[in-house]
């Protein structure tokens, strides 16, 4: 016995929290999950009550702080002199976790007080219901330590994932390594114990900082403490074992925009480029309402359903267009815009000219602003959006991309995920879409932005479609409440002590927001549907090469020469490919058609790489070599005797 | 039956309600040990004889040294619960502790004594009434021996009797407290009062301090002297002797500064053994040593108390031990 529950008219025990005292050297602290045998049986069975403690209150005999200066003379150092310590309490408050008889429920009654021992924090989180041998949905999340009590809490799967509840939010103070790696932490725990019976899951994390999310399949250091967290969590302490990553072009178009472009690890990451038609659907994105008025919109659905990606004539214009680019698009614009002039005419088929110059400005502008994300030949090399694996995660490197290409690639990704879960075409059942610095993209104020709706989306219908939201931030009060509101499971790191004075935390004990923010490194605050009150848990190292470490180990590569960019790009296709082979190969031709030679053949991936390569490019006329003119006839020499040449 | 009577304060209440006529019980009753409380002892001094050195004298005990390993005190508490024929029933309830230091904190030492008990005088209430109260099943303690016989006598003195022989009961338990440690322990142990009504005042395990001076054991000059003490300074070693007590050797020591203060303020007078055969000098150190000890009991202080400046914290504690007990 750890101690005993006491109550006062002045602080009485309710149903959902008592108060109870310790010996001053127990192991009680904030989070610490406490059982309570009641001594008074209630319909024939002696209530049980589990708790966990949420403040702590430590007092002496002393009526006043000025006894204690008279007692010692005013000087602290007679402390030393007195013989006896005063009588001191540790008392301590905590929230009801569960009370077994669930009816009736009743204040909390005197009794004994017991350390939780395992088997006591798994009725208490009521994991009990959902860790059946057999059918257990439980994803452990890491471990609860408290005296000698060291047990795996598990979060229910249908409660993370769907489609009870879902979508998982972390908050905490940057700079502690806390939040990426708690969720790749709990990816890892995810593809290791979702149950085979809930389908396929895949992950995709759009890395929007720093390298941390660049080398998640490397493996990192652990210590000894570390790994006893896995093995108790049943979690392999290694890397993610399939990671394919994606990341758009820089904007000289064949330079990879990401931190993960060292020549060692390109074998699997694939350049993220999209035509002309992947952009346009997303316009909006884009483009604000001030851009985008119903006449401009009229116009931009006029070029998506007649003229992108089919021949285009009208008598008015001197030739029949095919648009599958920018560059196709600016021809056809040039060309509708000259036929304008030449008739004088302010309008065609229904659209004004000015309306057509805005569209016109503005389109041309996102291929600048997003140069490296869309292809001007209108290749598109995507995501395998309908073959997603099991157990893989796939990353969108945009931490290097303008803000605007990274507002396109999130609306559209997600977008495209959520299609086809509609149509349960991806690959997998379920999809865990990562995003951190959510107080950028779905912010508590400001426009009502085409990203915030998708998230908005993603949070309220997401679960239903196995489409699942993992996000993170440093301030929770700054993202939009129906995001949050939507997460069914919540994690706290270490936190500013300004957000937590913001009323979201005033649930929170005084003693439990102390402890949030003097949280170490590894410790998290959990609130899941089950768990009744918050709960304190360990988690690991993420067993994965940390960013700066990657950073370090696997330096960027420096910008290289379009033959160094083809030659790396044909080189993970075909290792013979070699620099001189392509500089031999491509002399002749321009940037552009290099390019696209190269896109198709990073998109193909032939057998024959040389060959594939070789003949995308045009044919050029073969060399003649010159021949020498036939030598003139020899003229005939003056006779001697002929003085006149005849 | 008795096993399962609750014989506390509020027990008692419902089992003699049971057994008496309603409206008999008195709706409430404060302590009467608050009321008694008004001295009704004349102050007086006493001469005592000198057992260190020819005349009374100041001494300085030196550096204090924490030495005792346990705290004795007991406490009291009466309340008249039902009067009958203008005699008092009253309910008292006596309490005594041992509270041992370990490791510089309090914990109880052996079991505390707790006793409840009716007082009333069996001569003075008729035989029914008395017998009524036996059904009850609680202990009833006769004190018929305060009356004397010239009929009802005055309900206050009845009352004080009852007070009276709850405090000897409150001696007794404590003297049982205290025999029990000195036949166990060879530790020091601190007696809240005098040792001279116990069997321990023979025994040099049991050191008596005593907080009141209704009684001063020296007269004339040798008060002057006594009164004028300093602090950290003791008297010298006096001999007390009463017809129905022990014999022991006493002295005074002042604890606390008592500049512009009474006199008594943080004065206590200390009770030991009397060794027969010591000689003065062997009497006057083990009076400073046993003084040391005391002085080092004044930290912690223990306000809140009122008599803060004479009750060393151990004590204090052995009391609020017993509130929440008794």
């Amino acid at each position: 016995m750890m101690g005993r529950v006491v109550a006062t008219e002045r602080k009485p025990n309710t149903p959902h929290e008592f108060h109870f005292w310790t010996a001053l050297d127990s192991p009680v602290g904030i989070g610490t999950i406490v059982r309570v045998e009641g001594s008074t049986a209630v319909g024939g069975q002696v209530p049980r009550i589990y708790g966990v403690v949420v403040e702590g209150f430590s007092y002496t005999d002393l009526q006043s702080p000025l006894h204690d200066v008279m007692g010692h003379d005013g000087a602290p150092g007679n402390h030393a002199m007195s013989s006896t310590e005063r009588a001191e309490i540790r008392l301590y408050t905590a929230h009801v976790l569960r009370q077994i008889p669930e009816e009736p429920l009743q204040p909390v009654p005197m009794g004994s007080v017991f350390l939780a021992d395992d088997a006591d924090v798994a009725v208490a989180l009521r994991m009990d219901g959902y860790l059946r041998e057999g059918e257990s949905t439980g994803i452990p999340i890491g471990i609860y330590r408290a005296g000698g009590t060291e047990a795996a809490i598990h979060l229910d799967a249908d409660f993370l994932l769907g489609p009870e509840a879902a979508h998982l939010n972390i908050t905490g103070v940057s700079g502690l390594a806390t939040k990426t790696s708690a969720v790749e932490w709990v990816m890892q725990s995810i593809f290791t114990h979702f149950p085979a019976s809930k389908g396929s899951v895949a992950a995709l994390c759009f890395n929007v900082k720093g390298p941390d999310l660049c080398f998640l399949d490397k493996p990192g250091i652990l210590d000894h403490a570390d790994r006893a967290i896995y093995e108790k969590c049943g979690v392999p302490a290694g890397p993610f074992e399939n990671v394919q990553y994606y990341a758009p072009y820089k904007s000289d178009g064949f330079s990879l925009n990401t931190l993960r472009s060292n020549e060692a690890l390109l074998d699997n990451v694939t350049p993220l480029t999209w035509g002309l038609r992947e952009v346009l659907q997303y316009a909006e994105v884009l483009l604000n309402k001030d851009d985008v008025d119903a006449k401009a919109d009229a116009m931009i659905d006029f070029i998506k359903e007649n003229v992108l990606d089919r021949p285009f004539s009208d008598p008015m214009l001197e030739r029949t267009h095919t648009v599958t680019s920018f560059a196709d698009l600016e021809q056809w614009f040039r060309d509708v815009l000259r036929a304008l002039e030449k008739k004088d005419d302010q309008s065609w088929r229904t659209h004004h000219v000015a309306t057509i110059r805005k569209v016109r400005n503005r389109l041309s502008n996102i291929s600048t602003r997003c140069k490296g994300l869309v292809a001007d030949d209108g290749a598109v090399s995507d995501l395998p959006f309908g073959t997603f694996q099991d157990r893989t995660v796939y990353v969108v490197d945009i931490a290097s991309v303008e803000e605007d290409a990274q507002d396109l690639i999130f609306a559209r990704v997600v977008t495209r995920l959520r299609e086809h879960l509609e149509r349960r075409d991806l690959g997998v059942n379920h999809v865990v879409v990562f995003v951190d610095e959510l107080n950028k993209y779905a912010p508590s104020d400001g426009a009502d932005t085409y990203v915030r709706k998708m998230l908005l989306d993603l949070a309220e219908r997401g679960r239903y479609l196995g489409l699942v939201l993992f996000s993170a931030q440093q301030f929770r009060s700054q993202v939009h409440r129906r995001v949050v509101g939507n997460s069914g499971t919540s994690l706290f790191g270490r936190m500013d002590a300004d957000e937590l004075a913001t009323p979201g935390y005033a649930v929170l004990s005084p003693a439990t927001r102390t402890k949030l923010s003097t949280l170490e490194k590894g410790q998290l605050m959990v609130r899941h549907p089950h768990f009744t009150q918050p709960i304190f848990v360990r988690f690991p190292r993420p067993a994965i090469m940390r960013g700066r470490d990657g950073a370090e180990l696997y330096p960027q590569a420096t910008d290289v020469t379009l033959e160094h960019a083809v030659t790396r790009s044909l080189r993970a296709l075909d290792p013979s490919v070699t620099l001189a082979w392509v500089q031999d190969t491509i002399i002749m031709h321009e940037p552009e058609a290099v390019l696209k030679a190269r896109n198709a053949t990073v998109r193909a991936r032939p057998d024959d790489v040389r060959a594939f390569f070789r003949s995308q490019f045009r044919p050029t006329v073969s060399g003649k070599a010159a021949q020498r003119p036939a030598a003139p006839a020899v003229l005939r020499t003056t006779p001697a005797d002929d003085p006149y040449g005849f | 039956m008795s096993e399962q009577l609750d014989h506390s304060f509020r027990g008692a209440q419902r089992a003699l309600a049971a057994a008496l006529p309603p409206g008999a019980m008195l709706d409430r009753g404060g302590a009467l040990e608050l009321a008694a409380l008004n001295p009704s002892e004349a102050p007086r001094l006493i001469a005592a004889t000198l057992v260190e050195g020819g005349s009374m004298r100041r001494h300085q005990v030196g550096e204090p040294v924490a030495q005792f390993a346990a705290f004795l005190d007991g406490t009291q508490v009466s309340r008249v619960m039902t009067y009958r024929d203008a005699v008092p029933v009253v309910h008292g309830t006596v309490a005594a502790v041992v509270r041992e230091r370990r490791d510089r904190r309090m914990g109880t030492w052996g079991r505390p004594i707790v006793r409840h008990r009716l007082y009333v005088p069996r001569a003075l209430v008729p035989a029914a009434f008395w017998e009524r109260l036996e059904s009850t099943g609680l202990e009833i303690s006769d004190t018929s021996d305060a009356a004397d016989g010239s009929g009802t006598p005055h309900p206050f003195a009845l009352r004080d009797a009852a007070i009276h022989r709850v405090q000897k009961d409150r001696e007794r338990a404590e003297h049982e407290l205290a025999e029990q440690w000195c036949g166990s322990e060879s530790r020091p142990l601190f007696v809240d009062g005098g040792i001279s009504g116990s069997a321990v005042a023979q025994s040099s395990c049991a050191v008596g301090v005593v907080k009141s001076h209704r009684t001063l054991y020296v007269e004339g000059a040798d008060l002057v002297t006594v009164l004028a003490l300093g602090e950290g300074e003791r008297s010298s070693v006096l001999r007390i002797t009463s017809p129905r007590r022990t014999t022991v050797a006493s002295w005074y020591l002042r604890l606390r500064d008592a500049s512009g203060r009474d006199p008594l303020w943080g004065l206590v007078r200390v009770e030991m053994k009397a060794e027969d055969d010591a000689s003065a000098g062997e009497v006057g150190h083990r009076a400073d040593e046993i003084s040391r000890w005391i002085l080092a009991e004044t930290s912690p202080v223990s306000l809140p108390d009122a008599r803060w400046d004479k009750m060393v914290y151990g004590i204090r504690d052995c009391e609020e031990f017993l509130k929440v007990i008794q």
